[in-house]
């Protein structure tokens, strides 16, 4: 689903973000990508969804070598990517439903069309009795789940999180990861950027260790639990 | 296609709505713009037409050598008609010359006794059409005029003539430069108010471009909200200067010392008035064209 071939992400000469990374990620994979603050967790994914282009390599996604993409080219593949941020990115003047309704309407599906699965993606995160509110009258968690809501409508084929649980207490973590957990049961692949390693160790997954722009470590839960051991 | 329309024009409307003080702003930055515009290019307008009525006195007059014989009046005169440009021609014998400069004597003709009747020339007053009134107009008509006539002096005003022409053409030099000038300015603050407005709403845009939005699908109701506050912003600048025109013919134009009593103030025409709320609907979708390109990158 995705592959990296030796990527490299330099934003000046003394910066470099991204260093040589090569890495390949299955359809319907689970993925964490940790590391420090500064590690190129945040610049992994935003290459992966051309908000970031790379200075060298080559980025596979779903088959197409995204860095020959032309610009017009690039909303057909957002819409494969369901992106979710730690501050949300909530339009704050709309209300829930219309935030989540949002992402179809900009994808040009007919209006039955986005009132249904609106209603649907709500219930999955369990906010559908909240449709009419505006963002700032809920809570944080919420306000995540609803990001998570506008990420999983258009039923993406990769789910990308960067650091979703960043600003968020434990317990509203752990509801946030079993959203993560049913998208990927569903066969859509997550990518989930954190420094939280308590996160792995609920829920173990792949783990992709990234410092200083570089792949240090690419483990497997058999792999860590033989580690632990 | 009629669902697209029915969603952009939803979404412009209900962007407008959401943000009143930011839409506000951009209407009455292209009202006050365009209503500028108007006013400097009536004034420049009403200015020549003013100075298009002092040209009605423009007349050439041809005296002759030798006054010619009654027939020789007809023919020349017939063959004057001929000329183009020419609009009237009269005929002022010596004796009818002489008649003049007594009445100008009023009291004091008592000057002329013992002078002459035919002491002054024969002339020809020929008054020139409208679009004649000028320099070269009158220059090829004076051209002929020594052709047909026995012309011993031409006379027209020629130092007022060419002064009023480099009055005239100052007056569209400073016309054009001022005018190209406001042009310039109102781009520039129009663009920039919309900017501002952009720049309150990068969030949208930003989740816009991040959902799979194309360029088309952010970009239109944008347009489209810019032309409703361009038309909007057209609209009121009529009615500012429509009602400024009213409050000014109805204190009396003939209240200011330089127009004449019969002058009528330059109104924008209907097809000025449509151009003007045209004007301000390119404005403003240029300008949040203009403002897009800097805040949605895809």
């Amino acid at each position: 689903m995705i592959q990296l071939y030796n990527v490299s992400k330099r934003y000046s000469r003394d910066s470099v973000a991204v260093k040589d990374l090569s890495v390949k990620i299955d359809k319907g994979e689970f993925v964490y990508v940790t590391g420090a603050s500064g590690a190129g967790k945040t610049t992994f994914l935003r290459m992966l969804y051309i908000a970031e282009r790379p200075t060298r390599g080559q980025i596979l996604v779903d088959g197409q070598n995204i860095t020959r993409i032309r610009s017009h080219q690039i909303p057909y593949l957002r819409r494969k990517i369901g992106v979710v941020f730690q501050d949300f990115k909530l339009l704050q003047s709309r209300t829930v439903f219309e935030n989540v309704a949002f992402a179809l309407e900009a994808q040009g599906k007919k209006r039955f069309e986005v009132s249904k699965k609106v209603y649907q993606a709500l219930k999955e995160v369990g906010l559908e009795h909240r449709l009419q509110r505006k963002p700032l009258e809920l809570s944080g968690g919420e306000q995540q789940r609803i990001a998570i809501a506008r990420a999983l409508v258009v039923d993406p084929l990769i789910l990308l999180a960067d650091e979703p649980s960043g600003n968020l207490d434990q317990d509203v973590t752990m509801d946030i990861m079993e959203l993560f957990k049913r998208a990927n049961a569903r066969g859509t692949t997550v990518l989930l950027a954190t420094h939280d390693y308590s996160l792995h160790r609920r829920f173990p997954r792949r783990v992709l260790t990234l410092d200083e722009g570089k792949l240090v470590g690419d483990q497997r839960p058999l792999e860590m639990a033989t580690a632990k051991q | 296609m009629l669902e697209a329309i029915r969603y952009f024009s939803l979404r412009a409307l209900r962007n407008m709505r959401q943000w009143p003080f930011l839409c506000m702003a951009a209407i009455l930055t292209m009202a006050i713009s365009l209503a500028t515009i108007a006013t400097f290019f009536l004034i420049v307008v009403n200015i020549e037409q003013l100075a298009a009525r002092w040209t009605g006195e423009i007349q050439v007059i041809a005296y002759l050598n030798t006054p010619p014989s009654q027939q020789d009046v007809v023919r020349l005169t017939e063959d004057l008609e001929q000329i183009e440009g020419v609009e009237t021609i009269s005929y002022v014998s010596p004796a009818a010359a002489m008649e003049r400069f007594r009445d100008h004597l009023g009291t004091d003709e008592s000057l002329l006794e013992g002078i002459r009747a035919d002491l002054l020339p024969a002339s020809f007053e020929i008054g020139l059409l409208p679009e004649f009134r000028h320099q070269e107009g009158i220059e090829i008509i004076v051209a002929r005029l020594e052709e047909i006539l026995p012309v011993d002096d031409l006379r027209y005003g020629q130092t007022w003539l060419e002064r009023f022409n480099t009055f005239i053409n100052m007056l569209r030099f400073i016309g054009a430069f001022l005018g190209g000038f406001l042009l310039f300015a109102t781009l520039f603050i129009v663009a920039n108010t919309i900017r501002l407005t952009l720049y309150a709403r990068r969030d949208e845009l930003e989740i816009m471009a991040l959902v799979g939005a194309t360029m088309r699908f952010i970009k239109i109701p944008f347009m489209l909200e810019g032309a409703i506050q361009g038309f909007i912003g057209g609209l009121l600048s009529l009615m500012f200067l429509g009602v400024s025109f009213s409050l000014i013919i109805s204190r009396g134009v003939d209240a200011f010392w330089l127009t004449p009593v019969d002058f009528d103030l330059l109104f924008l025409t209907a097809g000025q008035q449509l151009l003007l709320v045209v004007a301000g609907v390119v404005l403003g979708v240029l300008g949040s064209l203009s403002s897009l390109r800097r805040f949605v990158r895809i």
